[in-house]
């Protein structure tokens, strides 16, 4: 692995590398634009229709065949189980869960059901170094097991905390997350099996731009049965996966202080530099070190010019 | 003699005529079948056998059927289109909630600017989101299995180990 | 080692030369074997207390790694999906790559600036950051839910627009850099002259490389926690100067660990120590405290304008907000007087000290960005012993191999053969 570099090389080199840093970034300008693909799919989940029966949970399931559950998908003893006092969250064997909330002067609990947001800018995406997350025309965030390293950046950059890691793999572990059902729905201009397994029609599936226009329409029809707010409109720049809620949103343990831009905002401060410092330091640290070196070598000269008179 | 036994007889026909629910004209309990059988969606769980004449006496046409019976729904998000709506050509549910909801030929009519009811349910959800509701309040079954048992596909759906009981610890809190 | 160097002449032990006592030359085995016989280094090593230390480590060590790569991640961690980061990377990565700066730094003071005095400790300072950085890697193959698969980003599928794409592109490009750099010292040791000119003449160019590919990684590895803005504890994560907080105390970190590396060679290495090392370490450690001192007022001063942008003052007055003024205080401000008195009245020991505090002052801050305030608003994780027993281990292994070098190559001592 040994780089032999010599300086014209190194020139060279260096500005390759920042033509490659800066290549992205120009591409961005494009994206700086770029509203999302017209026929993005979305869903709008009404918590206040759920009822917290886990067809959603026992479709999903099914249609990606996970593991089977240690309980059956009709036991409700699930919404009582805490892991380090939180409720219940997605993990390697399940895609999306519903967690039941008991609200204050509320007669009756809420359910929410929680999954892959979707999101029209992924933080997932854009922190993953070999590129193992697509945001596909239909509007699903999806992912290649072939060539994730399972470093478990995404993990860390969701901010709603969906990704899983199969950790019990020693051989094949990979994130484990919803994917929209895309390969087997999505992009045949199908439901995913949640939406249509929902006796209750808590999801309601089509266009983001429809079903945006629908919540708006539900809210404005029954004002008393709805905060005044779709949660992911604008949530980490936008998610695909929406909610509607009866009572505010920290009542139902949903992260309201998630910034409303998306989450690559908060790096590109670092990632504009990187090409700067890439053509700025050789220059400078050059001129630093003739600078420093000048005494010496005036110093050198002086001596060689004196020993020759 | 024969004009009076004319006049009569399209008299009678006239009040026959004025009886039966043609277009126009208001339905009642006894225009409406005695039972449904409730199966089109029949997978997870059997077919419901709906006593139409039972709810009848509970219910009035349009806690069910909206304005298509003729009889009008005053809530006042219905009224400002509907307070002089006629009875409509067909009154079943079926027949506006799709079963195919959110297929792509009910995607596209979504974003069709002519159709104020973009937030129709499909026919699952119409029925569950009607009729659980006054369940609840008139202490009717509320839980899956209070109206519709569960199939042997239902069973393995749900990983139910034991497959003679489907309700295994049912605790369906909902009270409106 | 001691003994057997006061018991045998002069000339044959520790090895500074490719001559041996004999009139011939040293081959290799020999030099691996320091010069002693097989008995004789059987008995150096079982007299050590420390490898005592090192083989209880590792007995228990081992067995855990293999059971990690048998078995998966889940067997020796908690495996949690809300702290995918555990100590690994959190100590291995975050905590041992800063600390290994000491690479560029001293090769920027010495080559760039000219500062030719600083010399005697260049090459310690290039050593601890070569093995600092290809043990970050180590540490990365057993945090990596897939090792087989580093080079993915390399040549598999290139995601150029994430900051890990930078570390792993740049860590791969430095590693190099550091091999090259330290290979001139191997050169030496073998006698192969050519290698070690063609090295010299490059040397300009590596240094280069090496602050620019430097600046960038540490910049990048505090970037990696921008991903996370609302995880974070707003008083360990400034969205616009998270990169230049991890650089700045990058600085600080590499030069204390070259001042605590020189100073454990010193105390308990002295018979590799050549005089030309033992004279000088006193004056280069306090000239490096002088540079710790400045970067750690700096460090200081760029907290603060941190916190005044965001306007974080409220958080102070809460619990994480004292939690964060004593790691201030003890990591930040009490060596920073103690480098900066030290160097003025001229006491060494003083400057060690504070040198010693800075690098567990750097691990504490970069465990507290990576783990400890991270998911600040959530139950707190602790890991698994396992995986604190694993750290533990390739830490032993990260010792090992450094000690192999000192022993061996001319790092504390000048090779008196040809140069």
């Amino acid at each position: 692995m040994k780089k032999l570099i010599n300086r014209r090389r190194f020139l060279q080199g260096s500005l390759v590398a920042s033509a490659a840093a800066t290549f992205p970034l120009a591409k961005n300008t494009a994206a700086a634009t770029f509203e999302g693909y017209p026929d993005s799919m979305g869903v709008l989940v009404d918590l206040s229709r759920c009822v917290g029966c886990r067809s959603c949970e026992a479709a999903c399931n099914k249609e990606q065949n996970l593991p089977a559950p240690e309980k059956p998908f009709n036991d409700f003893s699930v919404f009582d189980e805490l892991s380090h006092g939180q409720k219940r969250r997605t993990d390697e064997t399940r895609y999306t869960v519903v967690n039941r909330h008991d609200i204050p002067g509320l007669n009756h609990p809420l359910f929410r059901k929680i999954q892959c947001n979707h999101c029209l800018e992924p933080a997932c995406l854009t922190s993953c170094f070999v590129n193992a997350y697509t945001k596909t025309p239909e509007g699903a965030v999806i992912y290649d097991a072939s060539v994730c390293v399972g470093c478990r950046t995404c993990m860390i950059a969701c901010p709603f905390n969906i990704p899983a890691f199969r950790y019990s793999s020693a051989f094949d572990p990979k994130i484990m997350k919803c994917i929209f059902c895309h390969d087997t729905r999505l992009v045949k201009g199908l439901p995913p099996a949640c939406v249509e397994a929902c006796p209750q029609e808590v999801m309601t599936f089509g266009r983001r731009t429809d079903i945006l226009e629908m919540g708006r329409q539900r809210i404005r029809e029954n004002p008393a049965a709805y905060v005044d707010h779709i949660y992911g409109e604008h949530e980490a720049g936008g998610t695909a996966w929406m909610y509607l809620s009866p009572v505010p949103f920290e009542q139902v343990e949903f992260n309201t202080a998630v910034p409303k831009e998306p989450i690559l905002n908060y790096v590109k401060d670092f990632l504009s530099i990187v090409p700067m410092v890439l053509t700025i330091w050789p220059a400078l640290f050059t001129g630093i070190h003739l600078l420093a070196t000048k005494k010496e070598k005036m110093e050198q000269q002086k001596k060689s010019e004196g020993s020759e008179s | 003699m024969k004009t009076t036994h004319r006049t009569l007889f399209v008299a009678v026909a006239l009040l026959l005529a004025g009886a039966s629910p043609g277009l126009g004209q208001t339905m009642d309990e006894y225009d409406a079948p005695t039972t449904v059988t409730i199966d089109s969606l029949s997978e997870l769980y059997e077919p419901v056998i709906f006593s139409h004449v039972r709810h009848t006496k509970l219910a009035g046409c349009k806690d069910c059927h909206h304005h298509t019976t003729g009889h009008q729904d005053m809530h006042p998000n219905c009224v400002r289109c509907h307070l002089h709506s006629p009875p409509s050509q067909t009154v079943s549910c079926k027949d506006c909630h799709t079963r195919q909801q959110f297929y792509p030929e009910q995607v596209t009519e979504l974003s069709n600017p002519n159709i104020y009811h973009i937030d129709k349910p499909g026919l699952k959800g119409a029925y569950h989101l009607n009729c659980i509701p006054c369940h609840v309040e008139k202490n009717a079954p509320s839980h899956c299995e209070g109206c519709h048992a569960m199939t042997d596909a239902g069973k393995d759906f749900f990983y139910l180990t034991d497959k003679t009981s489907a309700t295994t610890k049912n605790k369906d809190n909902r009270v409106r | 080692m001691k003994t057997f160097i006061e018991n045998k002449p002069a000339t044959a032990i520790p090895i500074v030369s490719h001559l041996n006592p004999t009139g011939g030359q040293w081959n290799l085995k020999e030099k691996l074997w320091l010069g002693l016989s097989k008995q004789e280094y059987k008995e150096q090593f079982l007299r050590n207390p420390v490898n005592w230390v090192l083989i209880f480590i590792f007995a228990i060590g081992i067995p855990i790694l293999l059971q990690r790569y048998i078995f998966g991640l889940g067997s020796i961690t908690h495996a949690s999906n809300d702290y995918p980061w555990g100590l690994f990377l959190g100590f291995g990565l975050f905590g041992m790559v800063p600390l290994s700066a000491s690479g560029f730094l001293l090769g920027t003071t010495v080559e760039i600036f000219g500062r030719k005095d600083f010399t005697p400790i260049e090459r310690l300072a290039l050593l601890n950051g070569l093995l600092g950085y290809f043990f970050a890697v180590v540490y990365l193959l057993v945090d990596l839910g897939m090792p087989w698969r580093l080079y993915y980003p390399m040549i598999v599928s290139l995601g150029p627009a994430a900051v890990l794409f930078l570390v792993a592109w740049h860590v791969a490009t430095y590693l190099s850099v550091q091999i090259a750099e330290v290979s001139s010292a191997f050169f030496e040791w073998i006698g192969w002259l050519k290698g070690k000119r063609f090295i010299k003449s490059i040397t300009i160019g590596l240094t280069v490389s090496g602050i620019i590919l430097s600046t960038l990684h540490q910049g990048a590895l505090g970037a990696l926690f921008t991903y996370a803005p609302a995880k974070v504890h707003p008083l360990w994560l400034s969205a616009n100067f998270q990169w230049i907080h991890f650089f700045c105390s990058a600085i600080f970190a590499g030069l204390s660990m070259v001042i605590v590396s020189a100073a454990l060679c010193k105390r308990y290495m002295t018979w590799r120590c050549d005089n030309q090392f033992l004279h000088n370490i006193d004056r280069c450690t306090l000239g490096l405290g002088k540079g710790c001192a400045y970067a750690l007022i700096t460090y200081l001063v760029i907290k603060l304008v941190g916190v005044a942008h965001d306007n974080e003052w409220a958080y102070l007055l809460t619990g994480w907000g004292q939690y964060f003024m004593l790691e201030m205080a003890l990591a930040v401000i009490l060596p920073m007087i103690l480098f900066a008195y030290g160097v003025k009245h001229q006491r060494v020991g003083m400057v060690r000290f504070a040198a010693w505090i800075s690098v567990f002052g750097i691990i504490w801050n970069r465990l507290n960005t990576s783990m400890i305030c991270f998911n600040w608003q959530m139950y707190q994780e602790i890991p698994h012993w396992k995986e604190i027993w694993a750290t533990i281990t390739v830490f032993a292994i990260y010792f090992i191999v450094y000690r192999f070098i000192l022993y061996r190559l001319p790092i504390l001592y000048q090779w008196q053969g040809e140069r």
